[in-house]
């Protein structure tokens, strides 16, 4: 005997959107969240691109809460105390349909799954799913932390977030390896409105997101800058095992990064509001698990749909695209009696013919790029230098060609050519 | 018989604008560790007295999906007194104190502070308007027979005052004295049709929101510490071996002492220095 049609675990972006097709296919949906709200154990913010959007929920820009509407990307190399940007303005971001926004999560997960719950889902909270409950090695419901706490569905959709226990339990993560992972930690700082807007160069509702390389001392990783209405988020995202292994604390690290002379001017004079951490699934395609079980469906974190290859770093609309996947599969599935694996198969067909699986598998060889040593030293190194080379006016000695700074450059940080050959090939191959 | 639970739902998470003070109200709303005591409480003596509980609140319509988990928790009625704002401890008082005299409630349990403000003050105004016994700020809650409660409250000192309290009765306690039960999952997924009856609050006046800017303390720059040594920085940080002009105690008549404490604070710097009279010519 079921109580729902489904059950979708966890009420961030992927399974609010999971509940949402759900409910809206007319089926009977429990949502469960372990935090007192939805979104409120998550970080504090974060930069959203809605496209994804546009189909679940028409106008989205008119309702969705927003910081600022990003306007302004760039991406930064840092090494010593020099910088390089790229940097790029695009105004027509800032208008509908718009491309991408800063948002506070506890807000933009209470948002959407508000949805959900309008749509007719049931949203029970305060509640972990603490198990699966399994008969005839199908999954068939969920035990949770209340009394009398089992749950059963003909579907469980597991969006449980990062280091998924049910998925695990499921025996979807065969394996479960740290590098795999990297851990983000952030500093949200309060600046006035309008410091922000003279800062960042900004107007209104204009936002700012910065990706910086070569931030992170010895750890593999990245950091970002990303302004909110009247705050500044200022964070790293650290490789796990190197950070274990190092003598670097992340806070230490995120020290460093705030009193770099690129970061400084952005950030002082405020007050931190909020430090926090969270662990990320780094590896993308590499690491995804099992998305399909008998009665058993992963989105999210969960399913590691979380895009970190350098100039694209992107998790929420994957959350998103893939659990309205799996919410639409279910509902099929629901509708013709018949939630095994072989038909919930539909989900992966369904991401694969989507941005979801299409963007991961093409740039599945990214993060390790992205991570490796080139990515994260040599390239950094060399090009500051090499900026610092052309723009530095030695007269009455004449200006070197720029083939011989470049020479020059990689000599100095010990940058072979043909590594750079092989990694920028590798590069072209894995950025499409 | 019956036994009410009044609680306050405050804001969990305004916005506050450390800058200008400006408060933005957020959507989720919930009660403090007393209030939900108080609850709790009310369920263990409508348990044990076979009688019916209600919940009663004073609050906007977002109160009740709130309301709503106490009904899981095993509250029998919900009742919420429609008002927006922050309406005065009296008011919110007599209007709490009407709807339970139409209720009929014998015992009324509070929280002995709310989340915001917490002064307390509530359950000593509904008592009184009601015309009730009142025991605040208790401690420990048992019961002797059907609307009697022994109970120890605390006092100043460490000291505790046991009392007798019979029907009617409101009392207030504090967050230690029980956890609301946790509620089963199935009471949890019914609870969200349980009705909230709606009571009006006419002729209840709402003072107007006044937005004061924080108390930020005057910046000046402090010059780094010169030391080699970290013992020697924080010596010179906190100024502990400074020579400093040692503190005198003076008995003076008012009007000199206060003379007195003038001239040291313009001396001091914290006072302007008076202008110097001008000199007339004889």
């Amino acid at each position: 005997m079921s109580d729902f049609d489904a059950i979708v675990v966890g009420a961030g972006p992927a399974g609010s959107a999971a509940a949402l097709e759900l409910a809206r296919a007319g089926r009977s949906v429990c949502l469960l969240e372990r935090g007192p709200t939805p979104g409120s154990k998550n970080m504090y913010g974060g930069v959203v691109y809605g496209r994804i959007l546009d189909t679940l929920v028409p106008g989205w820009w008119e309702q969705m809460p927003v910081q600022r509407w990003v306007t302004r990307r760039s991406t930064m190399l840092i090494h010593d105390d020099r910088a390089l940007t790229v940097d790029f303005r695009h105004p027509g971001w800032g208008a509908a349909p718009f491309n991408g926004a800063t948002t506070f999560r506890p807000d933009f997960d209470a948002w959407l799954a508000g949805l959900a719950v309008d749509a007719g889902a049931s949203l029970v909270c305060s509640t972990t799913a603490t198990g699966l409950i399994r008969e005839g090695g199908r999954v068939v419901g969920v035990r949770t932390d209340r009394p009398d706490g089992d749950l059963r569905a003909p579907v469980v959709i597991a969006c449980d977030g990062v280091n998924s226990f049910l998925a695990k339990e499921a025996g979807m993560y065969p394996h479960t390896d740290a590098a795999n992972f990297t851990v983000g930690v952030k500093e949200t700082i309060s600046l006035p409105r309008e410091v922000i807007d003279e800062r960042f160069g900004v107007r209104g509702e204009e936002g700012v997101d910065i990706e910086i390389l070569g931030c992170t001392g010895d750890v593999p990783g990245g950091g970002f800058v990303y302004t909110n209405a009247t705050s500044v988020a200022v964070g790293l995202v650290l490789s796990l095992p190197a950070l274990a292994a190092g003598g670097d604390r992340p806070e230490e690290l995120l020290r460093r990064l705030k009193a770099h002379p690129a970061i400084a001017p952005l950030v002082e004079g405020g007050e931190v509001l909020e430090y926090s951490a969270h662990v990320i699934p780094e590896a993308g395609y590499e690491m995804m698990p099992e998305l399909v079980g008998d009665g058993i469906l992963v989105a999210g974190d969960a399913a590691a749909m979380c895009l970190a290859a350098g100039i694209w770093l992107e998790g929420v609309n994957f959350a998103i695209g893939s659990g309205a996947a799996a919410g639409r599969a279910a509902a099929q599935c629901i509708a013709r009696n018949d939630t095994s694996a072989a038909a919930l198969a539909a989900y992966r067909r369904a991401l694969e013919s989507s941005f979801v699986l299409a963007d991961h598998r093409k740039l599945r060889a990214a993060p390790h790029l992205v991570m490796g040593d080139l990515a994260q030293r040599g390239l950094p190194a060399v090009a500051c230098g090499v900026m610092e080379d052309l723009f530095t006016v030695r007269n009455p000695e004449p200006k070197p060609g720029v083939r011989r700074i470049v020479r020059t450059q990689m000599r100095r940080h010990g940058v072979r050519a043909r590594d750079a050959v092989r990694e920028g090939l590798r590069a072209l191959r894995a950025f499409g | 018989m019956i036994v009410a639970a009044c609680v306050k739902l405050v804001d969990l998470r305004p916005g506050v604008d450390r800058l200008t003070g400006a408060v933005t109200p957020s959507t989720t709303l919930g009660c403090s560790a007393a209030d939900r005591a108080a609850v709790e409480l009310a369920l263990q003596l409508a348990d044990s007295w076979s009688a019916e509980s209600v919940v009663v609140c004073c609050g906007p319509d977002r109160a009740d999906p709130v309301l709503r988990e106490f009904a899981a928790a095993g509250v029998d009625r919900l009742v919420r007194i429609d008002a927006t704002g922050a309406p005065d401890s009296a008011d919110v008082a007599g209007l709490l104190a009407t709807t339970l005299a139409g209720l009929g409630a014998d015992v009324v349990v509070c929280g002995d502070h709310s989340l915001d403000r917490g002064s307390g003050s509530v359950p000593a105004f509904v008592a009184g308007a009601l015309g009730a016994a009142q025991a605040l700020g208790l401690v420990e809650v048992g019961t002797e027979g059907p609307g009697t409660l022994r109970a120890t409250r605390r006092l100043d000192g460490g000291r505790r005052e046991r009392l007798v309290v019979d029907a009617p009765s409101v009392v207030s306690v504090e967050g230690s004295v029980a956890e609301l039960r946790r509620a089963s999952l199935a009471a949890t997924l019914r609870a969200g049709d349980v009705p909230v009856e709606v009571v009006a609050a006419p002729g209840l006046v709402v003072p107007p929101t006044v937005t004061t800017r924080p108390w930020v303390p005057p910046t000046r720059v402090q010059p780094p510490p010169q030391g080699t040594a970290a013992l020697e920085r924080v010596v010179e940080l906190t100024g502990a071996m400074v020579e400093r002009t040692p503190p005198r105690t003076v008995e003076l008549p008012p009007d000199r002492a206060a003379a007195l404490i003038v001239e040291q604070l313009r001396a001091w710097g914290y006072l302007e220095a008076v202008p110097s009279e001008p000199a007339t010519d004889g």
